[in-house]
């Protein structure tokens, strides 16, 4: 992953032309990173920055689970507490998820519909270099006066309008991530629509390709909604204006509006690549094609229409009339339909087929099961009297885990031992990979499963303190937590040792997989489709 | 399986990046109505102006989308 040779492998497939990689004239070293346009080095930036802000993040969530190993206050104080919570947010949604997400993009995409990289090269470039700036205003928050953001990733006004200087990095930082997603969607779609192979219908597309046109555009509707919403805020704060400020005639709730309207299609941004991926992994293990290809797609885009009008469900408690909650209500369930299409056709996709269950397909599978689990409690809290009895429990942060975490980065996991074959051109250890999965599906649940018993129980999320009641769960948690911060360290000894050593790969590992980057050898050759392809 | 033979291109250079930048251009501009959209509605603090940038883009696009197709 992290190098790509610049000579061909064996196995070499179609395309004769790539002869002349050998003669591609690109730096090396650190400047081949900083100034490539390559579509394959771009996505494996994207793919490092991203597992290194999952560590990151991961660590700020070890403090906050080593806080809540006892109740009472150990080892921060309650208003590091609540900035450790939301950086963890802010840090795993924009830091973690979604650049990994278009990591994948970055290498999969050119390659699935035969385009030699993406439409806009050096805007690629770019929109991964804004990332490293973003983070470190992040991570500088927490070393100004006031401390970091402190008021939850959601950044609710007034709060968010009366923090200290920690909340203008994190608007700058939101400003230059949104700014990166933007560019980084508009090149996806116009890729899509644009450079496909001749015989690469819409409709012949892999299923990744359609879930990630469908993301960007998302991205494209939705990113600058959240962007005038912190412009708004940022104004709030230094210009004098009151859009949020109830004491000058501005709406808080107002924010709340604006930023799930961002926020609940968001949450789609961050697994639809997903459900992606795992459309991809289930035919090949399963030897079988995707079951409903067109209702996928077709489901895909029902969740996305649909993830735009039930952002108030997230704010029953805030008060709206009857009406309102009966719509966001019902608006929330339907959701469960296309969703449960896609579950059914990944379950009948595996039926009857000659499966096998090497990595890919143990986490693929591993993220069927916990995200069905987070999409019923999902259907839960739709319902408006639960909901405004479980808000703001621990109920609500096992379901979003159960669904962003089992969900989101399951799939990353399949979809880097899917994968990594074909990037780095070795075979990871496939004994050391089930380890990964097991120990990761094992301490997940132990994490995170009992915080339905918590919030069921009535524990408040976002609280350094509990009463006593809730300790014996929280131990379990904080248990768990570590277990599966620990196995992460085996997932990046896995990666590192198949770049440098692994055994070679063959140009297709997989028997049952069929996308296009398979009839190109491995490693991939620098340069891939300059020729494109014609699609039968 | 899907398999695949080295064509040769079916579009000019040239005229791919035209029709890629045309793209980006309107992509764009809808984050830019987006971004403006929802900046201007709350200013106004009038309840019609979000819906109504948002209905204005809708059409305006739909009309420049079809304009562009009856030129050809």
């Amino acid at each position: 992953m992290s190098s790509i040779p610049h000579h061909q492998g064996p196995g070499h497939a179609i395309d004769d032309a790539h002869a002349h990689d050998e003669h591609a004239h690109h730096p090396g070293g650190i400047m081949r990173w900083i100034t490539t346009t390559n579509h394959k080095d771009i996505g494996t930036l994207y793919l490092w920055f991203s597992f290194i802000m999952f560590i990151a993040g991961g660590c700020l969530a070890l403090t906050i689970r080593t806080e809540l190993f006892h109740p009472g206050l150990q080892i921060v104080d309650p208003e590091f507490f609540n900035s450790l919570t939301t950086l963890h947010g802010l840090i795993m949604i924009f830091g973690a998820i979604m650049p990994a997400a278009v990591g994948f993009a970055n290498w999969q995409v050119p390659l699935m519909i035969g385009a030699p990289d993406m439409a806009f090269a050096r805007m690629n470039n770019w929109s991964f270099w804004l990332l490293p700036f973003a983070a470190v205003l992040l991570f500088a928050s927490f070393f100004v006066p006031g401390g970091a953001a402190a008021g939850g990733w959601t950044l609710y006004a007034p709060l968010s309008v009366q923090a200290g200087m920690g909340m203008d990095l994190t608007i700058f930082a939101i400003h230059i991530m949104g700014a990166s997603s933007i560019m980084g969607s508009i090149n996806i779609i116009t890729t899509i629509l644009n450079l496909r192979a001749p015989g690469m219908t819409m409709m012949k597309m892999p299923l990744f390709v359609w879930t990630w046109l469908i993301t960007a555009y998302l991205l494209i509707a939705v990113m600058p909604v959240l962007a005038g919403a912190v412009t708004m805020l940022l104004t709030d704060r230094h210009f004098g204006t009151s859009f949020f400020n109830a004491a000058g005639g501005g709406d808080p709730v107002m924010f709340q509006h604006i930023f799930w309207f961002f926020g609940h299609p968001e949450v789609y941004i961050m697994i639809l690549p997903s459900f992606g991926i795992v459309s991809t992994i289930l035919p090949a293990f399963s030897r079988k094609p995707l079951f409903g290809y067109a209702s996928m797609v077709y489901a895909t885009s029902s969740i996305a229409i649909l993830s735009f009008i039930v952002w108030a469900h997230h704010m029953f408690t805030v008060g709206m009339p009857a009406a309102g909650q009966l719509f966001f209500m019902y608006a929330t369930m339907l959701i469960a339909v296309p969703t449960g299409v896609k579950v059914f056709n990944w379950v009948t996709t595996m039926w009857k087929g000659s499966m096998t269950f090497e990595t890919p397909m143990l986490f693929a599978i591993g993220f069927i099961f916990l995200f069905t689990m987070g999409g019923f409690t999902g259907l839960v809290l739709a319902i408006t009297p639960v909901d405004i009895q479980l808000q703001d429990t621990y109920y609500v942060v096992a379901h979003f885990h159960y669904v962003l975490v089992a969900g989101s980065l399951f799939a990353f996991f399949g979809g880097v031992y899917y994968w990594l074959p074909k990037w780095s051109g070795r075979m990871y250890n496939e004994k050391l990979g089930e380890w990964h999965f097991w120990l990761t599906m094992i301490f997940f649940n132990v994490t995170f499963f009992p915080m339905h018993f918590l919030g069921l129980a009535g524990m408040p999320r976002r609280v350094p303190d509990y009463a006593t009641q809730f300790t014996d769960w929280n131990m379990v948690a904080t248990i768990g937590a570590y277990g599966f911060g620990l196995s992460q360290l085996l997932f990046f000894y896995i990666v590192l040792s198949c770049i440098r050593s692994g055994p070679p790969a063959p140009a297709k590992p997989w028997e049952g997989a069929d996308t296009l980057e398979w009839t190109l050898p491995s490693p991939l050759p620098y340069h891939t489709f300059e020729t494109p392809p014609a699609i039968k | 399986m899907q398999t695949a033979t080295p064509q040769p291109q079916n579009q000019p250079r040239a005229a791919q990046k035209a029709a890629s930048l045309r793209i980006a251009l309107v992509l764009l501009s809808i984050a830019a109505v987006f971004f403006g959209g929802v900046i201007l509605a709350q200013y106004s603090g009038a309840p019609g102006v979000g819906i109504g940038v948002l209905g204005f883009a809708i059409l305006g696009f739909l009309l420049v989308a079809i304009g562009r197709n009856l030129r050809k």
